[in-house]
């Protein structure tokens, strides 16, 4: 660490626009913070003879002390994280008594209703769990998730699972998805639903007025697609079709959008609304942010959010899909500031 | 509010007082030191938002705050490379960053090229205890004399030790991915030299007279000379499958231009070759070869990436408070990076928020070693999730009964 007074001299030289000291003189300030010369492992070998290994004690006892102090570190860090944890834990518990959706609609736009702004394209990364009957719950917690997106009125829930499982099994999804909006919402007045994957066809009812959007992502969207697209432009290019100054990031970011996010059959004949594809929040249920592969286009400006350590002791799994989890991020989105790049 | 500014004061006395000073720097040492004895992430990225926020609350110049925020990235430096991190990359400057007022744009540019010709004017020094520096980004966006700057300063630097420093100077991460596919475009679409010349063997591994004879061999004689053409035909089988691998493993590398992509697998390549070479030998012009666009996997376009040589980003933190990544490293993030937010300005970023971070991911890593196969680890093609922590599963169920 640089001492204040060396500090000083520096800032002013840079006030005064690298006027008053010499090239010399910096080094001369600096020197007595680089470290000695003979510590560095990058030293050239010839001078390294002149210099014999000086004080193997001192450094012996140092690397120990290095050793002890990293180890009470991490002793009281593992306690601190725990004691936080754990006050989390009840913070979290109290807000799930508190809030809960009760399957109403009503309470969940009660709930979102104070808050300044809601994502449009809301999007969540769930994970397939090790369990045998993994999928069915799964399937369930996207179901709720939708639910609940329904009733507080977002129009677009993107759902990133990592193996795809999710995309394998679509009719049964969708079949679920709508049992659980009718246990929601009752049979006359349930949202329709447009239920699609990258490359698969849509599921979906006659369009409504209030319809909603949920499309499944996994890996093979991320950067997968890029090395298809690659593929296919090299191709062209080598035909002839295409030069390499053609590629542009507009050209790029169109089919990227397309291919990610529309549905494979034409948008005009079913009638589908355009999907924003940039999501506006990204809800991680998870101990920490990882994108574990999620789609890097298009998570440019998108809020991340993540649940943190959401323990549910009796259950074993760590990640569990919480109505208040959800309201948490739905909450921070609000009132997290909007800045573009400026 | 007087009292407030007095103990302010008093406490930034106190804090500059050398023996203070003194055993604050001891401290850090210490801890750096400590740091080093566990895992240490390879590869940092820093969005370093928040210098001019940080002018507006402490009533300074905007420019000010900037140069505050150059101090804040030498002392994070420092900890990091002491620490052992190999590579750092910061988010200097964004593209969008040039729709910004012009004087601050220019003041940005400025304290560029001021700090790089420095760091140029400080040759030996550097040899010794620098990094290697790296400006990635658009560079063909800056003013001439900033280019010059960084060309001496990459220039000066680039035989300096395995530490790495990326300056993202004009840098957006989507333009680096289409820069990585444009490249990547080209370099397929370059047609491989004197293939004609070097591979003749390979272009002629079937005899089309041979084939014609042993389908006419079959089908002529039928059941009469059963057993002969039965031993004929496998072994004739068998040499065509050795060919087959063969010419399959060269269809991965040398690839006609006319073959259809979408047709192109495997359990045809045979007869395909054969077609290949028989619409070759009637037509008999130069056609160019290119290498397979089935050979591009996303390695392809990592290695075509501005961090082409880099370990894979370990952590990434911003600051500010502000929760999106901002176009930023979005390809290297999107795997197993952690990414971290904090809710502090860059100028008054240090050790101190730093330490939880590090010894977070230290936790968590060890953790991850300890037991592998923590969720998160699906059999199959992705499998560099290996490092997804299991985080505490287990609060005291004394909690556990508070809380319920």
């Amino acid at each position: 660490m640089v001492s204040k007074h060396d500090r000083e001299l520096l800032r002013d030289n840079i006030r005064s626009r690298s006027s008053k000291l010499s090239a010399t003189d910096r080094e001369n300030i600096v020197k007595p913070y680089l470290p000695d010369p003979s510590e560095l492992p990058r030293w050239p070998p010839q001078r390294r003879k002149k210099l014999p290994r000086k004080k193997p004690i001192r450094t012996f006892l140092k690397s120990q002390l290095h050793l002890i102090t990293y180890t009470f570190l991490h002793i009281f860090f593992g306690i601190a994280v725990r004691l936080v944890q754990s006050y989390h834990a009840v913070v979290d518990r109290i807000l799930a008594i508190v809030y809960y959706h009760h399957r109403t609609p009503e309470l969940i736009r009660k709930d979102v209703k104070g808050l300044d702004r809601l994502p449009e394209h809301l999007s969540v990364i769930l994970s397939l769990r090790k369990e045998d009957d993994a999928l069915p719950i799964l399937m369930d917690e996207v179901a709720e998730l939708v639910s609940w997106t329904a009733s507080a009125g977002i129009p677009v829930l993107s759902v990133y699972e990592k193996t795809g499982a999710l995309k394998s099994c679509m009719p049964i999804l969708h079949q679920a998805i709508t049992n659980k909006l009718s246990s929601y919402f009752g049979s006359s007045q349930q949202p329709t639903l447009q239920l699609f994957a990258p490359h698969h066809p849509v599921y979906q009812q006659k369009s409504s007025q209030n319809s909603l959007v949920v499309l499944l992502l996994s890996a093979t969207d991320g950067q997968e697609t890029f090395v298809d697209l690659t593929k296919t432009l090299a191709e062209m290019a080598q035909n002839g079709k295409l030069s390499p100054e053609d590629i542009t990031m507009e050209l790029v970011d169109a089919e990227i959008s397309e291919i990610t996010t529309q549905p494979s059959q034409d948008r005009l004949e079913t009638g589908l609304p355009s999907v924003k594809p940039e999501p506006d929040l990204l809800l991680v249920f998870g101990p920490s942010l990882k994108l574990d592969g999620y789609p890097p286009w298009h998570i440019r400006l998108t809020e991340m959010y993540y649940t943190g350590v959401n323990s549910d002791g009796m259950t074993g799994y760590s990640d569990t899909v919480e109505y208040q989890g959800f309201l948490r991020g739905l909450w921070h989105f609000a009132g997290a500031q909007m800045r573009f790049g400026r | 509010m007087a009292t407030s500014m007095h103990l302010s004061r008093l406490r930034n006395w106190f804090l500059a007082s050398p023996p203070i000073e003194f055993a604050i720097s001891r401290l850090r040492e210490l801890l750096v030191g400590a740091i080093r004895q566990g895992p240490v992430p390879q590869h940092i990225a820093f969005i370093m938002d928040g210098n001019r926020r940080f002018a507006r609350t402490h009533g300074i110049e905007t420019v000010e705050g900037h140069n505050l925020g150059f101090e804040a990235l030498a002392r994070v430096l420092e900890v990091c490379y002491r620490s052992g991190v190999q590579v750092v990359t910061i988010y200097a400057f964004s593209i969008e960053n040039f729709k910004r007022s012009k004087f601050e744009v220019d003041a940005l540019m400025e304290m560029a090229r001021v700090k790089l010709s420095q760091m140029a004017q400080h040759g030996e020094i550097l040899d010794r205890y620098g990094a290697k520096v790296r400006v990635l980004g658009r560079l063909d966006l800056l003013r001439p004399d900033v280019l010059a700057a960084v060309d001496r300063a990459v220039d000066m630097t680039k035989d300096n030790g395995d530490r790495v420093l990326n300056i993202c100077f004009p840098y957006t991460s989507r333009d680096e991915i289409t820069g990585a596919i444009r490249e990547t475009v080209s370099e397929y679409s370059q047609p491989l030299r004197s293939t004609r010349s070097t591979l003749p063997l390979q272009r002629t591994p079937f005899s089309e007279d041979h084939i014609a004879q042993t389908i006419r061999a079959r089908t002529t004689n039928g059941k009469l000379d059963d057993s002969s053409t039965e031993v004929d035909s496998v072994s004739e089988s068998s040499t065509l499958a050795e060919d087959d691998v063969q010419r399959s493993n060269q269809q991965n590398d040398v690839y006609q231009s006319e073959t259809p992509l979408s047709s192109a697998t495997t359990l045809h390549l045979a007869e395909k070759a054969a077609k290949n070479r028989a619409s070759e030998t009637t037509s008999e012009t130069d056609r160019p070869v290119f290498r397979s666009p089935e050979t591009i996997t996303r390695q392809t376009l990592t290695d075509h990436l501005l961090t082409r040589d880099c370990p894979p980003l370990d952590l990434m933190i911003r600051t500010s408070g502000v929760e999106r990544l901002s176009d930023f490293m979005l390809w290297q993030c999107h795997q197993n990076t952690e990414i971290v937010f904090l809710d502090v300005l860059w100028p008054e970023f240090d050790l101190w928020h730093f330490l939880p971070v590090l010894l977070g991911w230290q936790r968590r890593v060890s953790k991850a070693k300890k037991n592998p196969d923590a969720e998160g680890n699906f059999d199959g093609e992705f499998q560099e999730s290996g490092e997804e922590s299991k985080e505490e599963l287990v609060v005291s169920s004394g909690l556990k009964a508070k809380s319920l």
